[in-house]
């Protein structure tokens, strides 16, 4: 379905994206297309959720937009970056200031504070980051009277609050989270949410977020859905209904 | 189904299973190895020593009264004449006259052959066997004043064969031989590392300088002869201080002064390879933990689908069983290697040892087991019993597991057993209860405590001293230091146990390095006080040197003041004394004794002797008493008390005179060093020309002056330090294994962790350097305590030693900072392939690491 295009200049305005990215685990008759032919950018300042029933590629596709993992063919870009030139160190450098994330879980590392675990990519990059910027993050998620705590002394809402504050605190080009409210109760789920949500008014900050539930889905300004290891579907301005029509007619 | 589930994990977790196998098997293989070459060097030399003395019935020879052979007392020559005597008497069948003296081989350059310490001998050639077990390899028996057979094993060492000239520097002066045959000891090619040149027996007594004078007189016995009548007989024509014994005594008393030697070697070696297997329990102990509480969630499972907790605890002992089992039996034949291993060490510094066949006796194995599985299961059973006292609902939560012991019942636990170990060592250096057995018993058995209880109180400890010593590594490496100083102080037992490992070694080095450094510097004031002698001639055949050294010295107007150090053994009041006799118009001049009262007249006169204070206060002896004495070859003296002394640090309590040493005995005199000052207005370097001159022909001799021979003698208390050091670094050895092991245990316990850091953004290089400077805390945190314990170990071991081999305490900076960068360095190595595992993982597995 997917012709082979040129690369677009790195000027075009998408915050990251890929370009036919094709994904193959295993060999032979074993093997798993986990991405299929994917094209997909996402714009600056938009809040973006991927959709698709287990095993469609989504966190695979995640993965790879960070420059976890690697593309069988096809390539990734990162603002006017293409991953696949940079080597592991310089990877890691990408991450650490271009990139935010938010897993499901075991988001924190468990000997730092709570502030600790918010500066950490900074503190690794040797900056002290910047001040201000850093005491309104940590006031947007309301985690002021909780900041000298461990993580096993949080809650599991409050640990991935901090996950969001850390994946902010840089002010990275992007950030990438993989089911964030899974874990957590819908109170919680919710309050994550719209702390995505006004990071994306507030700061313009751009998101794409992995999950499966349509309410969560409906926070985004997009939704892209995933099938097999294709873009199957592209909504904007989702709702809670017109996702679980396009999860519908994908036979869900 | 326990012995199925427990085979399986062994198999699962083969890797950590090697490494608590490697540790088992370390220490293993040096006890058993100690064990194996004591036995194997005992039956080798044993034998050795029968099958020479096989054919030998009986021996003459001087009597030696209150001293042995061993420490070093040499039997008078006895007349020649005797050998035709003894010939002549019914039932002997063969007698023949044997002599040994020194004799210093030059090699074809001139220079003398060393030995290490083995004597150098000069002998009389009595014909191939049967006598004296000595056997031809090449060439012939030396015929005539001209010839000479040496040892094949020196022959080769040093490259000369049959119908080549040496020159040989005997008693007699120095001379030239033709080589004429290549001989060894038995089957052997050498002399067990003595170098050794054999002389026709006609003109051997003339070349070694003898006179008419043999050592001892070997007899065969005609066939049918009765051995007793024919001694009887022996005994009647003897004159008085000489004997007749048997063969058989000689080997027995040869071979005992050897098993004496290698006992105390073996059991130096055994101490060691103990202190290893204990450190290896350390390591192999908080392997079992970590792993255990790696597991928690599998045994929860166990327990939670209804195997009962005694179950659980079973299938870990089964597994450390196997696990020390198969490391133990590799151990055993891992000590073979290791008593090969230190019989080449000692034959590549030329010790040549005989061809050593290695005997395994039962108890070796034995204890080796004891060892290997004691070591393991005191290691297991703890933790085990822990494991099995998981709740079920642990499989849910893992982090209600283990419930350790609280920090404060360690505090009083480790403060009780480190209290006692103190007391018993401090016990067994001061009161030393039940003599060396009561010592060794005491102050060992106090350290191995005063250890135990260091670990339990260090792990209360390790979190705010790992933090401070972790917090310069924070300042200057940032993120990755700030790590470091976290995870070091994350599981504060697991950075206790670690360290413990490596503070047992330092502590012990440290304790050797406080005393030596003591004991140096001691002797470095003894030497500054007392010797005022210019020159020391020390003798470097460990034989003595002979009396023409000294008279060489005194012909020299270079030189004012001349003396020998002559020692010889007797018997005071039933004590065996040592007695030095010194030249006393002179000695007052070399060595300040600290004279208080009375003086050397005594023995300018006569049979004057100069009494150290103390054993003249244990005699209530006043000047002008009277002393009899009984010299070890038998002859008994009246000696006047002439004088007292206070300082007797340079060894010997009773000084006479050479003229009454040469009265008492007619011993060959042998010089232990020689003392000379200058004469006012020589140019010192004019004096050591002079000095060297006069010795050209006695390479033996070394000349020092009062600061070579200060450095010298430190070198060799340095030397001993390095012994002590070697033999540790086994134990060290394993210490920085186990840092290496628990770190990468950590690493994998921190998998998600680790994934979680990378892909925000750390660094491969930034990880590697967390874990380095984790292994440093830790490294360093053992280095502390093991200075701090080895330093109060070493202070006390200094004090309770006698005043006059110590007389106050140095603590060697310098050494222990040396050991402190050298356990940092030990400690980078150690985490490089942690940290590699660390820096390698992939980020994606390592995120959704279960
Ligand atoms: N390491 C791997 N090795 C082999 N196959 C893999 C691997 N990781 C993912 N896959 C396969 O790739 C496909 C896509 O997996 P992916 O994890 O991206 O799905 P997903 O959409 O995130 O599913 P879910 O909603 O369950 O998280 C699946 O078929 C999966 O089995
Ligand atoms: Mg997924």
């Amino acid at each position: 379905m997917s012709e082979m295009m040129a690369p677009p200049p790195p000027t075009v305005a998408a915050a990251a994206g890929v370009i036919d990215a094709r994904k193959t685990y295993g060999l032979g008759d074993a093997a798993v297309n986990a991405l299929d032919g994917v094209d997909v950018r996402f714009e600056p300042g938009k809040f973006t959720a991927i959709m698709g029933p287990s095993g469609s590629g989504k966190s695979t596709l995640l993965h790879c937009l960070a420059g976890l993992d690697s593309l069988t063919s096809g390539a990734v870009f990162i603002g006017d970056t293409y991953l696949a030139e940079l080597s592991d160190k310089e990877l890691t450098e990408l991450r650490r200031k271009q990139v935010g994330f938010v897993f499901q879980s075991f988001n924190l590392i468990p000997t730092l504070t709570a502030k600790e675990n918010i500066v950490l990519p900074l503190a690794l990059g040797g900056q002290d980051g910047d001040e201000v910027w850093i005491d309104r993050v940590i006031d947007t998620v309301g985690l002021r009277d909780r900041l000298t705590h461990r993580p096993s002394e949080l809650s599991g809402g409050q640990q991935q609050r901090v996950a969001v504050a850390r994946a902010l605190a840089t002010r990275p080009t992007i950030i990438f989270a993989d089911e964030p409210t899974g874990n957590l109760d819908s109170n919680s789920g919710t309050e994550i949410l719209q702390f995505m949500r006004d990071a994306v008014d507030e700061f313009g900050q751009t998101i794409v977020m992995v999950t499966h539930d349509p309410f969560a889905a409906s926070y985004a300004d997009r939704a892209v859905f995933l099938a097999d290891g294709k873009v199957v579907g592209d909504q904007a301005a989702p709702t809670r209904e017109s996702i679980m029509d396009q999860m519908a007619a994908l036979g869900h | 189904m326990i012995g199925t589930l427990a085979r399986k994990s062994l198999r699962a977790r083969l890797g950590r299973n090697v490494f608590i196998g490697l540790a088992i098997m370390l220490g293993v293989s040096f006890v058993a190895g100690s064990f194996v070459l004591a036995d194997s060097m005992k039956a080798t030399f044993n034998n050795l020593f029968t099958e020479l003395s096989e054919n030998t019935d009986l021996v003459v020879r001087a009597e030696l009264v209150g001293a042995n052979e061993t420490e070093g007392a040499l039997r008078d020559p006895i007349a020649g004449d005797l050998v035709a005597e003894v010939s002549a008497i019914d039932g002997v069948e063969l007698a023949q006259g044997s002599l040994q003296r020194f004799a210093q081989m030059l090699d074809t350059d001139g220079e003398p052959i060393g030995t290490a310490g083995a004597p150098q001998i000069g002998a009389s050639w009595s014909g191939e066997g049967p006598l004296n077990g000595i056997t031809i390899k090449d060439g012939r028996a030396p015929d005539g004043p001209d010839e000479v057979a040496i040892d094949k094993a020196t022959a080769d060492r040093v490259g000369y064969d049959v119908g080549e000239q040496i020159t040989i520097v005997l008693d007699s002066g120095r001379r030239d031989f033709t080589i004429v045959g290549l001989v060894g000891l038995g089957d052997t090619d050498g002399f067990a590392g003595a170098t050794t040149s054999l002389f026709d027996d006609a003109a051997a007594a003339e070349i070694l300088g003898a006179g008419d004078m043999v050592d001892t007189i070997e007899i065969a016995l005609a066939d049918g002869a009765d051995i007793d009548a024919v001694r009887a007989d022996i005994a009647e024509i003897l004159p008085p201080r000489v004997e007749v014994v048997t063969g058989e005594q000689v080997a027995e008393e040869t071979a005992d002064a050897i098993n004496q030697i290698v006992d105390l070697f073996g059991t130096g070696l055994l101490i060691f390879a103990f202190v290893t297997a204990f450190v290896s329990a350390f390591i192999i102990n908080n392997i079992f933990g970590i792993t255990i509480g790696q597991r928690l969630r599998e045994l929860a499972l166990l327990r939670s689908i209804g195997a009962n907790s005694s179950q659980v605890r079973r299938m870990i002992v089964i597994e450390a069983v196997v696990v020390s089992l198969t490391a133990t039996i590799v151990g055993i034949f891992g000590g073979l290697l290791v008593a090969r291993g230190i019989i080449a060490i000692f034959n590549q510094a030329g010790a040549g040892f005989p061809d050593i066949g290695l005997t395994m006796q039962i108890r070796t194995i034995v204890v080796s087991l004891i060892v290997g599985l004691g070591v393991t299961l005191a290691s297991v059973l703890i933790p085990a019993r822990r494991a099995a006292k998981i709740p079920p609902v642990a499989a849910m939560r893992p982090e209600l597991g283990f419930t350790a012991l609280s920090a404060s019942r360690r505090l009083v636990g480790g403060a009780v057993v480190t209290g006692i170990g103190v007391a018993m060592f401090l016990v067994g250096l001061f009161v030393q209860p039940g003599g060396g057995t009561g010592l060794a018993f005491f102050a060992g058995g106090g350290a191995l405590l005063t250890f135990l209880g260091v670990t339990s109180l260090s792990s209360t400890v390790a979190q705010p001293v790992s933090r401070a010593i972790g917090a310069p590594i924070e300042r200057l490496f940032g993120q990755s230091g700030k790590f470091a100083r976290d995870n070091a102080s994350r599981s504060p037992r697991r950075t206790a146990r670690t360290a413990s490992a490596l503070m047992i070694g330092v502590a012990l080095i440290s304790a050797g390095a406080v005393f030596a450094a003591s004991l140096r510097d001691t002797f470095g004031r003894v030497l500054d006080r007392a010797v005022t002698a210019d020159y020391i001639v020390t003798d470097d055949s460990f034989q003595g040197l002979p009396p023409a050294v000294a008279q060489n010295l005194g012909e020299l107007d270079e030189l004012a003041d001349v003396s020998p150090f002559r020692s010889i053994f007797g018997t005071i009041d039933d004590d065996q004394v040592a007695v030095t006799a010194v030249d006393p118009e002179s000695f007052d001049e070399l060595i300040d004794l600290d004279v208080v009262e009375g003086g050397y007249d005594g023995l300018i006169a006569g049979n004057g002797v100069m009494v150290y204070g103390d054993a003249a206060d244990e005699r209530s002896l006043e000047l002008g008493d009277e002393v009899n004495v009984t010299y070890q070859n038998g002859l008994e003296s009246t000696l006047v008390v002439s004088g007292f002394f206070d300082d007797n640090s340079l060894g010997g309590s009773w000084y006479i005179s050479l003229d009454e040493l040469e009265r008492a005995s007619d011993q060959t005199p042998r010089d232990q060093f020689v003392l000379a000052r200058l004469a006012d207005g020589v140019d010192p370097a004019d004096g050591r020309a002079a000095v060297e001159g006069a010795l050209t022909d006695y390479p033996q001799a070394g000349v020092q002056d009062n600061a070579e021979f200060r450095a010298e003698q430190e070198g060799q208390i340095n030397q001993l330090l390095v012994v002590i050091t070697t033999l540790l670094s086994m134990a060290i050895l394993i210490s920085f294994l186990g840092i290496a092991i628990t770190l990468a245990l950590s690493v994998f316990e921190r998998t998600r962790e680790i994934g979680l850091l990378r892909a925000v953004g750390m660094t491969k290089r930034q990880l590697r350097r967390a874990v380095r400077w984790e292994a440093v805390i830790v490294a360093v945190f053992g280095v502390v305590v093991g200075v701090v314990v080895g330093l109060s170990m070493g202070i006390a071991l200094a004090i309770a030693v006698p005043n006059s081999v110590i007389d106050g305490v140095t603590l060697p900076w310098a050494n222990l900072l040396f050991t402190l960068v050298l356990a940092i360095i030990a400690a980078v190595v150690a985490a490089l392939y942690p940290a590699y595992k660390a820096s390698n993982m992939n980020v994606l597995d390592a995120i959704s690491h279960e």
